[in-house]
């Protein structure tokens, strides 16, 4: 009997996969494997004080049900809501002004691009140092500056009105780099000819970053902006070195309470449910934006 | 799966989690005493790590002398009080071996010692080949040592520090000159605040910003208390009508007579603000407040101390405790032992007090020492005195609030609820309506039953 030999392309797919494997079977293990271990504890009230508590899966659900009556857990959702917003739309906004600016081939706005990335390439906690100096009413310059010029501003991150703008700025001083970055790649990337045609058409500089730069830097910004708005969720050392989410919880961010719930008191099993809640609302909203700029795309196609 | 091996597996993960934080230390620790070596512990290293109070950032300085006497060599952080008990927490809990001594930090004593995550150190204690009889464990204050032990008697800590609560004017010549004495009671304080704020461009009143500590003794002074009847009854009870008389009061003071930004000064800030004379009055730690008298400190010669001030319901100065103790999982426990032996020895300590001005340490004979009793005293002030008369009055059992298991749930409710007055977000009443509500939510989920 003759045997038959798979075709090229499934030899070609089979040879791909082998490839893959090791990258797989090390994805699903740093990954996935954890991933599966927070769902499993979220359905426990493991406690690190009692034992007893681990693989306790009578109650599965319980953690989920406490979280949707507890009022603190709510409440930080929209301080996070309100902080991604505002960091987002002020990064992309100050990224784009900075982006504007630097695009061009001269000596000084090289060094300056170099200049710009440094916040970005810093270690989070010396960035909260940073800022926590700034912050600081006694040493600031800022603060000292204001004074001196007989307008004096109250402590930022002590005051319940301002603290989480407090958290929002130095956020954004952060990571505007990254968006200035981006889209400074894609402002080099338009052709020379649009603009050209668009001034001897008498367009002025408005109408020409309307109608042919912004459509241009229109799929980047939106990148930057899923990227930025991600990454926001994230947003802790911040919150950990300013004002470990006071006053009051006003800086409480939905991470911030999972990081309390289970370091500060043990409850591993709340916190993982938290925590897992977390990552199902960020797989939720990638798929929305997803989805929102495929339709846009297809719709300017 | 039976539950049990389920149970030593998921153990074993968190110890894998946990343990994998302390890599850079944990490749360095673990060698095995030498055999036949000069120093009986040549080689081995231990990971130690306490929170950044006087007393363990001295030792930083003195370490190569440990070493040098054992042969023991050691990797010392000093974090500060949060980040520590946070990462203590945890690796406690793994009972791995990232760690040989860990400070056993009074509002975790409970939970920690009940737990079984710390070494009984009875054996070391009583046996005179660990442990020479000089060395006199029974030199310890009784009240320092009590948090330490569990309900059998058996300790798991050495305390170095028993710290209080008291009063210190950094710029008592302000409050002379109009006429005025260290206050004794909330009416007297407010109404020096009154008149001594802002006087020569000094702010009259700090606090350090850990209201979980520093707001209890004015909570028990207006008659409140954080639980119904600790340890029994752990029934929470901020929301009394006397809790928020106190923070009303608390809050006052802070916003009307503090500087700028006073409700974010850390105990750092607050001690420096005293040293500098940019704060008149505080409510301080011994320990901190015994800096005032020490080199670099502006106001050596117009400082003035006292016993906190008592509220229409008492005066209740906060005690605390913390020791060192061993890790369950530690490897090296012997050799954990001689550090905790050596750090705690009179001659060491005296050497502390006489060339640093420590204070608020725990041996009798050094509180009762002449040197001491010298370096203690103040600008005329025995703070000595202070310290002691303190300790004294929370014999009365006020402060067994702060040693149960859950304090740290009820702690971080506090600290918001406080928050949230000074900064004017909600009334007193409202706030602490809602910590209670909170710590009775977070108490059940730690499993308490109400």
């Amino acid at each position: 009997m003759r045997v038959r030999q798979p075709s090229w392309g499934a030899q070609r797919r089979r040879s791909f996969l082998a490839g893959l494997a090791p990258a797989l079977l090390v994805l699903a293990l740093i990954t996935i494997g954890p991933a599966v271990y927070l769902v499993l504890t979220s359905l426990t009230p493991l406690n690190l004080t009692m034992p007893n508590t681990a693989w306790d899966f009578s109650s599965p659900v319980g953690n989920y049900i406490d979280l949707f009556e507890d009022p603190r857990f709510t409440r930080s959702v929209w301080v996070q809501v309100k902080l991604s917003v505002s960091t987002v739309i002020l990064q992309l906004l100050v990224g784009l002004g900075v982006a504007l600016l630097l695009n061009g081939g001269t000596r000084i706005r090289e060094l300056a691009r170099s200049g710009f990335l440094i916040p970005m390439v810093l270690p989070p906690i010396v960035v909260g140092i940073l800022w926590r100096v700034m912050y600081a009413v006694d040493i600031s310059p800022f603060h000292r500056f204001m004074a001196f010029i007989g307008l004096p501003v109250p402590s930022l991150i002590t005051d319940p009105n301002w603290a989480l703008f407090a958290i929002v700025i130095a956020e954004t001083w952060e990571w505007f780099p990254f968006t200035m970055l981006m889209l400074l790649a894609a402002l080099q990337m338009i052709p020379a000819s649009p603009l050209e045609a668009a001034r001897i058409d008498g367009a002025n500089n408005w109408q020409i970053f309307r109608f042919v730069i912004f459509p241009y830097i229109q799929p980047t910004l939106v990148v930057a902006a899923i990227f930025r708005l991600i990454d926001s969720i994230k947003a802790f050392p911040l919150i950990f070195v300013l004002t470990d989410g006071g006053p009051g919880d006003v800086t409480e961010v939905t991470n911030y309470y999972a990081y309390r719930q289970a370091f500060t008191f043990s409850l591993w099993g709340y916190g993982s449910a938290i925590a897992t809640l977390m990552v199902a609302g960020i797989f939720v909203l990638s798929w929305v934006i997803d989805r929102l700029t495929g339709v846009a795309d297809a719709e300017t196609d | 799966m039976t539950k049990a091996s389920a149970r030593i597996s998921r153990r074993q993960m968190l110890r894998v989690g946990a343990g994998s934080l302390f890599i850079p230390f944990s490749l360095k620790a673990g060698k095995a005493p030498a055999q036949g070596g000069k120093k009986p512990f040549e080689g081995v290293t231990l990971n130690i790590s306490c929170w950044s109070a006087t007393y363990p950032k001295l030792i930083a300085d003195y370490l190569t002398e440990f070493t040098e006497k054992t042969g023991i060599k050691v990797n010392y952080d000093t974090p500060g009080f949060p980040v520590y008990n946070q990462r203590a927490d945890l690796e406690l809990s793994t009972k791995g071996s990232g760690f040989d001594v860990l400070n056993v930090t009074f509002i975790y004593t409970s939970r920690w010692i009940g737990a079984g995550w710390l070494t009984p150190l009875d054996s070391y204690i009583k046996d005179p080949n660990k442990t020479p009889a000089d060395w006199n464990f029974a030199d310890f204050l009784a009240g320092s040592v009590q948090p330490m032990k569990d309900k059998t008697g058996a300790v798991y800590g050495i305390p170095w520090i028993s710290d209080v609560l008291m009063a210190a004017s950094a710029r008592f010549d302000i409050f002379k000159a109009n006429g005025l004495e260290m206050p004794d009671s909330y009416n007297e304080l407010e109404k020096a605040m009154q008149i001594v704020n802002k006087k020569e461009g000094v702010a009259g009143f700090s606090i350090e910003n850990h209201w979980g500590w520093v707001f209890i003794p004015f909570l028990q002074g207006f008659g409140g208390n954080v639980f119904r009847n600790p340890p029994d009854d752990l029934t929470p009870t901020l929301d009394t009508p006397e809790v928020a008389e106190a923070a009303e009061f608390f809050a006052k003071l802070l916003n009307s007579y503090g500087p700028e930004a006073a409700a974010g000064y850390t105990y750092d800030q607050v001690t420096e603000a005293l040293r500098a004379g940019r704060v008149n009055y505080a409510t301080h730690n011994h320990a901190f407040c015994a800096l005032m008298g020490e080199e670099g400190s502006k106001v050596i010669k117009t400082s003035n101390f006292a016993m906190l001030p008592k509220g229409p319901k008492g005066r209740f100065p906060g005690v605390a405790s913390h020791g060192w103790g061993i890790p369950l999982g530690a490897k090296n426990k012997d050799a954990s032992w001689e550090f905790i032996k050596w750090s705690m020895s009179k001659e060491f300590i005296a050497r502390l007090i006489q060339k640093h001005g420590l204070g608020s340490v725990t041996r009798k004979s050094l509180l009762d020492s002449e040197a001491y009793k010298q370096r203690m005293v103040i600008n005329g002030v025995d703070t000595g005195k202070i310290f002691l008369d303190s300790i004294a009055m929370s014999e009365q059992g006020y402060m067994k609030y702060r040693t149960v298991h859950v304090y740290p749930q009820a702690n971080a409710q506090i600290n918001q609820a406080v928050s949230r007055v000074v900064s004017g977000q909600m009334k007193a009443r409202e706030s602490f309506a809602m910590a209670q509500a909170n710590t009775v939510a977070d108490l059940k989920r730690a499993g308490v039953k109400l």
